[in-house]
């Protein structure tokens, strides 16, 4: 079941890339639509349940090396892959209308299925096949449909995460090599394996100083492209944090630093965020944030922190993708994503549009009730904890780091929101309401906010303890 | 006096080495010198020496080693024709020096004492010189190769040097005989570790490592393109496997005199090459310094060639270098007949316009850098890396994945080169003569081989020891 989910966006993306000259945009835009339906209903049916791994596939593959052709989903990967699919399936429809080249439709499939190849590998080589998949297209994105220097940060964006995997790759033979397993399930890491395997997934986190490629990628990149990036990229570092170190016996080696690192991301990018202009930049930065309470989650290695780290991406990828949609809506219309040159007072010009973005706004403050807040007060309670690796100084210091952040995000928030929606109307001929295709993407992200929101417990109880996974 | 030939093990070489005589003949009295007359006799020696490897049944690195000489070989040859009708280029005289290049290559390999060692690197060595010089009329050709030639008569001299020291201390130059010798604790430690050096340099010199490497950019760009790709795979190749099973037949007890030098050389040879490469805008200039730090990463898993990969990690990865890079090279060679140049804002979508030889290309760099879609040079990296990190030199293997970035950034550049939107307008190929086909098949199938081993490594790594 698996193989066929990921089969099918594979070959439709191939297929829509090499007929591009021959397929017309909305048919190719409705087919990786097709495509995508197929690989999130299939993914839904997989799953049997938090013990042990869904929907198994087990096949030799290099035998000298010890790699098989494995894929499941567990109670990590999952929520991961659910919503991969889901945002996937948004940025097709969102170029239904859009006069999309049907490459962009075809690189959006391969993305999105190389993703989900990630999170569904059970053997370290084939995850980072995947994982490497994904990077050129992603290139390609970025720099022929993005704006403004694009091609500079495509580049940019491409050496960061590939200086990140050759240092992985390294760290994956090594602990291949002496744990003597490839399988995820089995592979653990010794203290120099995890320093590199941390460090390659922290470019793509990115954990803070690595960061710096992600503001220039997200704000050049097309919206679907900067919500694959938000939503999808930055997942496959923490997913990879979270099997790849948390689990391991060596995790105390790096989990101080990740534990500063993460607040500090966190306040640091508020600091950046009040200062942004660019509505496109902003969101990015704040994905830093975001990270930020995600690594201090890990650090801890801890069941509350465990759920916290699982919960806090998942909500990150439906909250920043719909704030993503959103400035992208705002740039269709008025051509800039610059706060002042789109102007105030949106509520009365484009009051749908304006609602939306203000609740994506304040759900990525954290605001009770919508999906950001689980994610942030589960990181902030398991940071409380300490668990069992931190010390107590360290992991307050995180604490009180991410507390500040807190305060500092509302801050940003609160000037965005200010900024755009509220005040007078500064009408412009551009003032258009949510059309349909628009109404639909953000709708269908806006009740996943909500959901997770209210019921996080249809999440948290999918996600297993953290002892399943850490063998003694 | 009688010389005791193995004929299991010169067979082949002798049959190439009539094949390279009778293309010289028939050249002598084939009035029209096309490139088909010459290139014939040696197509057939060299299917009859596969032919006669795969016969004798032999296994182990040397049989994996000379075949994949014979096959790199092969493909030159065929994907030679691409010089047809230019008039700068005699064919006679190519193939013979290519074919006894080879022989020389054949024997390197299987070579079990230091004399047969040393001439057959001669035998490899002065018919690749003239193969660069070639070219009438070009001096650029004739400058690159006097470098090549007082390089390779340095190195060469050094590598005397250390024979006649190891002589000196062991009293044989037998492998096996330097392998018991060397045990002695009489043997002077400090002589020894300085015969060792010396006698591996000539070998690290045919393989382009740093700090021998300043011949290969300077003779690949001055010669023609396929001669480059003979340097780069077939040359190479056989510099490492004959490196390689000296190290680990003959001189197993003096790890401790060649392993660091080993490590440090492959550790600076790939990063020289590497910060090379990232300095080229040429296509040839780019993956001339690209073949010096490959020779980084083939030398690497060395430092533990009496380990349980030592000797398969390094023959699986030029194996699949050897194969990329001979496509590369015979698709450059392709383009430089029709476009004339090989710079890569000349190749700027070309992956668009002539897919035939774009994509080849991309698959090429891709399979060198490491990257998927094409898996295989990824899991020979893995292949590589893995018998450094068993031996414990951790540093070493965080050199190698720094490098493996540092050849992304520029193998990566060349695909999305030859992958972006081409500038003005879309280049249409004028319908080549048959000879171009010829070259351009053995591109096709040269990246068809990279495709299946891409969608199943096992078939490589099961079935090459």
């Amino acid at each position: 079941m698996i193989v066929v989910a990921l089969a099918v966006p594979f070959a439709v993306g191939v297929l829509l890339m090499l007929a591009r000259r021959f397929v017309p945009s909305r048919v190719a835009a409705w087919a990786g639509a097709g495509a995508m339906t197929v690989t999130l209903v299939l993914y839904a049916l997989v799953w049997e349940g938090s013990e042990g791994v869904s929907g198994r596939v087990d096949a030799p593959w290099i035998e000298p090396l010890g790699a098989r052709l494995q894929l499941g989903v567990t109670a990590v990967s999952w929520p991961f892959a659910l919503m991969t699919a889901f945002v996937g399936l948004l940025c097709c429809l969102w170029l239904v209308a859009d006069d999309a080249a049907p490459a962009l439709v075809g690189l959006v499939l391969v993305i999105s299925a190389s993703a989900l190849g990630v999170f569904s590998s059970l053997d370290a080589l084939l995850l980072f096949v995947f994982f490497e998949l994904a990077l050129i297209p992603m290139w390609f994105v970025i720099a022929l449909w993005g704006t403004g220097d694009a091609r500079r940060a495509a580049t940019r964006f491409l050496l960061f995460t590939v200086t990140g995997s050759a240092l992985l790759l390294v760290g994956i033979v090594m602990a291949a090599v002496r744990g003597g397993s490839l399988e995820l399930i089995d592979i653990r890491p010794d203290a120099v394996a995890i320093v590199l395997i941390t460090l390659g997934f922290a470019v793509k986190t990115p954990i803070v100083p690595l960061h710096t490629w992600l503001p220039d990628a997200h704000s050049a990149a097309p919206t679907v492209g900067s919500v694959l990036l938000a939503s999808v990229f930055l997942k496959l570092g923490t997913y990879g944090l979270l099997v790849f170190v948390e689990p391991s016996a060596e995790v105390g080696v790096v989990a101080p630093y990740l534990a500063v690192a993460g607040a500090l991301g966190i306040v640091w990018s508020a600091l950046a965020c009040y200062g942004q202009d660019d509505l496109k930049r902003l969101i990015a930065y704040s994905s830093i944030g975001h990270m930020g309470f995600v690594v201090l989650a890990i650090s801890t290695r801890s069941d509350v922190g465990h759920a916290a780290a699982v919960f806090g991406s998942v909500a990150h990828g439906v909250v920043t993708g719909l704030l993503f949609f959103a400035a992208g809506a705002m740039k269709d219309r008025f051509g800039t994503t610059s706060m002042t040159g789109i102007g105030r007072g949106l509520y009365g010009r484009t009051p749908w549009l304006a609602a939306t973005f203000v609740l994506a706004a304040v759900a990525t403050l954290g605001l009770p009730g919508l999906a950001g807040f689980w994610g942030e007060v589960l990181s902030l309670r398991a940071a409380y904890d300490v668990g069992i690796v931190l010390s107590r100084p360290v992991a307050w210091t995180g604490l009180g780091l991410a507390l500040l952040g807190i305060a500092l995000t509302t801050a940003y928030v609160v000037r965005a929101v200010r900024l755009l929606a509220q005040g007078e109307q500064a009408h412009t001929d551009a003032d258009r309401d949510l059309d349909v295709r628009e109404a639909v993407v953000m709708g269908a992200l806006v009740v996943a906010v909500v959901v997770l929101g209210l019921a996080p417990q249809l999440l948290l109880d999918v996600v297993a303890p953290l002892t399943v996974w850490a063998a003694p | 006096m009688t010389i005791p030939v193995d004929w299991t093990v010169a067979g082949p070489a002798t049959v190439v080495m009539v094949g390279a005589l009778v293309a010289l003949i028939v050249d002598a009295f084939y009035h029209r010198r096309t490139w088909l007359g010459s290139g014939l006799p040696s197509t057939v020696a060299l299917l009859a020496a596969i032919a006669e490897l795969v016969r004798q049944d032999a296994t182990g690195a040397p049989f994996a080693f000379s075949l994949v000489v014979l096959l790199g070989t092969l493909f030159v040859v065929v994907a030679s024709n691409v010089m047809n009708f230019e008039n700068a280029m005699p064919p006679g005289e190519y193939h013979f020096l290519l074919m006894s290049a080879a022989a020389g290559a054949l024997l390197m390999v299987s070579a079990r004492d230091v004399v047969t060692l040393v001439v057959a690197l001669e035998l490899l060595s002065l018919p690749s010189i003239a193969l660069v010089g070639l070219r009438q009329g070009d001096r650029a050709a004739i400058r690159s190769a006097w470098t090549f030639f007082l390089a390779s008569v340095v190195s060469t001299a050094i590598t005397l040097m250390g024979v006649s020291l190891l002589y000196g201390v062991a009293g044989t130059l037998e492998y096996a005989g330097l392998r018991e010798a060397l045990v002695d604790p009489d043997v002077p430690e400090s002589v020894v570790s300085v015969a060792v050096v010396l006698t591996v340099v000539g070998l690290l010199f045919k393989l382009g490592a740093v700090p021998f490497h300043a011949w290969v950019p300077d003779a690949y760009g001055g010669t023609s393109v396929m001669v480059a790709g003979f340097l780069s795979a077939v040359s190479k190749a056989a510099a490492l496997g004959a490196l390689l099973v000296l190290l680990a037949e003959a001189l197993p007890e003096a790890h401790d005199a060649w392993g660091p030098v080993v490590a440090v050389v492959a550790a600076v040879t790939m990063t020289i090459g590497n910060l090379g490469a990232l300095r080229q805008d040429d296509a040839v200039g780019l993956l001339a310094w690209s073949s010096i730090a490959q020779a980084g990463f083939m030398l690497a898993p060395a430092v533990a060639v009496s380990g349980p990969y030592g000797l398969s990690a390094p023959l699986q990865y030029v194996a699949v270098y050897a194969l990329a890079n001979l496509v590369a090279f015979a698709a450059l060679a392709v383009v430089l007949r029709l476009r004339g140049s090989t710079r890569l804002t000349d190749l700027r979508g070309m992956a668009r316009n002539d897919p035939w030889m774009g994509i080849p290309l991309v698959l090429a760099a891709l399979t060198l850098a490491g990257f998927p879609p094409a898996v295989i040079g990824l899991v020979t990296k893995f292949v590589v890396i893995r018998p450094v990190v068993l031996d414990d030199h951790v540093w070493l293997a965080v050199v190698m994945g720094v490098n493996v970035m540092l050849g992304l950034a520029y193998y990566l550049r060349v695909v999305v080169t030859l992958c972006g939107r081409a500038d003005g307008e879309p280049y249409v190929s004028p319908s080549p003569p048959i000879s171009v086909r010829f070259a351009k098949s053995t591109v096709l199938i040269g990246s068809a081989t990279l495709v299946v081993l891409s969608a199943w490594p096992d078939l490589l790594l099961s079935h090459l020891p």
